[in-house]
């Protein structure tokens, strides 16, 4: 199975301190993305904004707790209210992360790496699997930032991605800045791993800042992007053509008018990538 | 190590109290370039602790202010430690805080804490719960004078009930207004505090102790408007339908009630 395009653009984050301001200023973006959980709430603010914000924009439902590498059953309840979400909203497509958020007894309540083995593979893919059947869709896996890395990986973690996509059918949200977060942090060549993506798999693009303390980076969602990852996103839509774009900001908010230009840019700098694209083809 | 015996080694230490991790936890993972395992397992170490005690620290703003940082962090600490996170979604983080707080303390401590946990808490609960069908004033001009004695009411999905010992709500507004800040104080009396969401908004609203005592009996006890007025006639007297109808139509007007469908 392959990502049908065209693509849906340049997208911002929906984050609840903008809620009011885009419903006021209805500002130049394509597309939202929803945190998943934001919304699987019964009524208020939340549900409000949401349906006013779905009648103007697209959205696409992106989850943080799915757990897909978990060492725990599947959350049948969780599934079924992201269904009921996605039936109010009808997103574009769904997505979450290729991580563990749940432990043996707890919520851990972050992207944990998982070891990229076999046993992880045949693991996830067959949840992957259980989960594309509850939503009736292709489930779209995001790359993670890490910190550390498992001794016992028998594959990288793009080789990984590719043969789950190839065994489970699911699709790639191919985050730019965790390559590059990662790629420092683990000594990697960032370009080696997208290259090593299967670019008809990948459905959609995320840029976002991260914090870098020289030794490592942290991936922290609150700063503007910043340029080795601007040109690494160029680079990647030279390579790919065009892919849905989606900018994330998770904490130190700027004004929206600050967000849609740093939009902009990914605009102006995704088609200049893209021109130069076309010229090569 | 088998995958699931390494997840359950990095939980361990997720959850655990030193940023040092075991030696068989350590010996499975690989650094960077610059960015060695003992490092990189800290920053997931702090993130968990961060991400949950900013959650805590959000919901509970006047508990935190009454507490101060280190107080705060020393008991929400204990709290994830004695119960870590069981629900997806860091919005029920909070939900055992309150039980928490009254296992763990002395009661002249815990009482006053406890309130006021229960009342931060009692936002979070009306901010998203279901809308529900209040009841209206509209709706109340169109049933016919039979239906009157019979009107039974349930409170809206979003509406809490506190009964308060304790001056919590002085404490809240306190720190909403960011005005001086009162010492702990048991009330004179009891007092009933509401807190709901009208339309998208939070509300609260104490109420005095006869309000409080008829509402009390239409929403908890069950009476009819009929079995209400009966109720208040021995202290009203004559005037008991009409302070009955006064104080329904506060709150209709509140957006706290809607009719009750079950009888």
């Amino acid at each position: 199975m392959s990502v049908s395009r065209p693509c849906l653009g340049y997208g911002l984050g929906l984050r609840s301190h903008y809620h009011q301001e885009i419903l006021e200023q209805s500002p130049t973006v394509d597309w939202f993305e929803i945190v998943s959980e934001n919304y699987l709430v019964q009524g208020g603010k939340a549900l409000y904004y949401l349906d006013a914000i779905a009648e103007r924009y697209p959205l696409v439902m992106h989850g943080v707790s799915l757990s897909i590498g978990g060492p725990h059953a599947l959350d049948g309840e969780y599934l079924k209210q992201l269904k009921q979400l996605a039936g109010r909203v009808n997103p574009a497509w769904i997505s979450d992360h290729l991580c563990w958020s749940r432990g043996n007894a707890h919520q851990l309540h972050d992207l944990l790496p998982l070891p990229y083995t076999e046993e992880s593979l045949y693991y996830v893919a067959a949840r992957v699997r259980q989960v594309q059947d509850v939503l009736q869709q292709p489930l779209v896996l995001e790359n993670v930032s890490s910190y550390v890395r498992a001794a016992a990986d028998e594959f990288s973690e793009w080789e990984f991605l590719e043969a789950l996509s190839r065994l489970s059918d699911c699709e790639l949200l191919l985050d730019v800045n965790n390559v590059y977060v990662s790629a420092r942090n683990h000594g990697f060549d960032p370009w080696t791993f997208i290259h090593g993506l299967p670019a008809h798999k990948i459905r959609q693009l995320h840029l976002a800042g991260h914090a870098d303390y020289g030794d490592y980076v942290i991936d922290t969602h609150d700063h503007p992007v910043c340029d080795p990852v601007w040109a690494l996103y160029q680079r990647t839509l030279e390579h790919l053509g065009p892919v849905a774009t989606l900018l994330e900001r998770d904490d130190h908010y700027p004004p929206l008018a600050e967000l849609v230009d740093e939009l902009d840019k990914a605009r102006e700098l995704g088609g200049i990538a893209l021109a130069r694209r076309s010229l090569c083809a | 190590m088998r995958l699931n015996d390494w997840q359950l080694a990095f939980e361990d230490y997720l959850l655990g109290e030193g940023a040092a991790a075991d030696a068989a936890l350590g010996a499975s993972l690989i650094g960077g370039p610059s960015l060695d395992v003992e490092t990189g397992l800290a920053i997931y170490h702090n993130a968990y602790r961060a991400r949950l005690q900013e959650t805590l620290r959000s919901d509970f703003p006047t508990v935190r202010h009454w507490l101060g940082d280190d107080e705060f962090e020393a008991l929400t600490a204990a709290y994830l430690r004695e119960c870590p996170s069981s629900h997806y979604s860091l919005r029920w983080l909070g939900a055992g805080f309150e039980a928490f707080v009254l296992r763990h303390l002395v009661p002249d401590q815990g009482a006053p804490l406890a309130e006021l946990i229960r009342l931060e808490w009692a936002f979070t609960l009306a901010f998203d719960a279901l809308p529900g069908e209040p009841l209206t004033l509209e709706a109340m001009a169109g049933l016919p004078a039979e239906a009157w004695p019979t009107l039974r009411l349930e409170r809206l999905p979003s509406v809490q009930w506190l009964d308060g010992r304790f001056n919590s709500l002085a404490m809240w507004r306190a720190v909403k207004a960011e005005t001086a800040f009162p010492d702990c104080l048991e009330l004179e009396q009891p007092q009933v505090c509401l807190v709901w969401r009208a339309g998208l908004v939070c509300q609260y609203r104490s109420l005095e102790p006869a309000e409080a005592y008829a509402l009390s009996g239409m929403l908890h006890d069950g009476l009819s408007f009929a079995e209400l007025c009966a109720e208040l006639a021995g202290s009203l007297g004559e005037g008991a339908p009409l302070q009955a109808v006064s104080w329904l139509k506060q709150w209709v007007n509140d957006g706290l009630v809607c009719q009750c469908r079950t009888l």
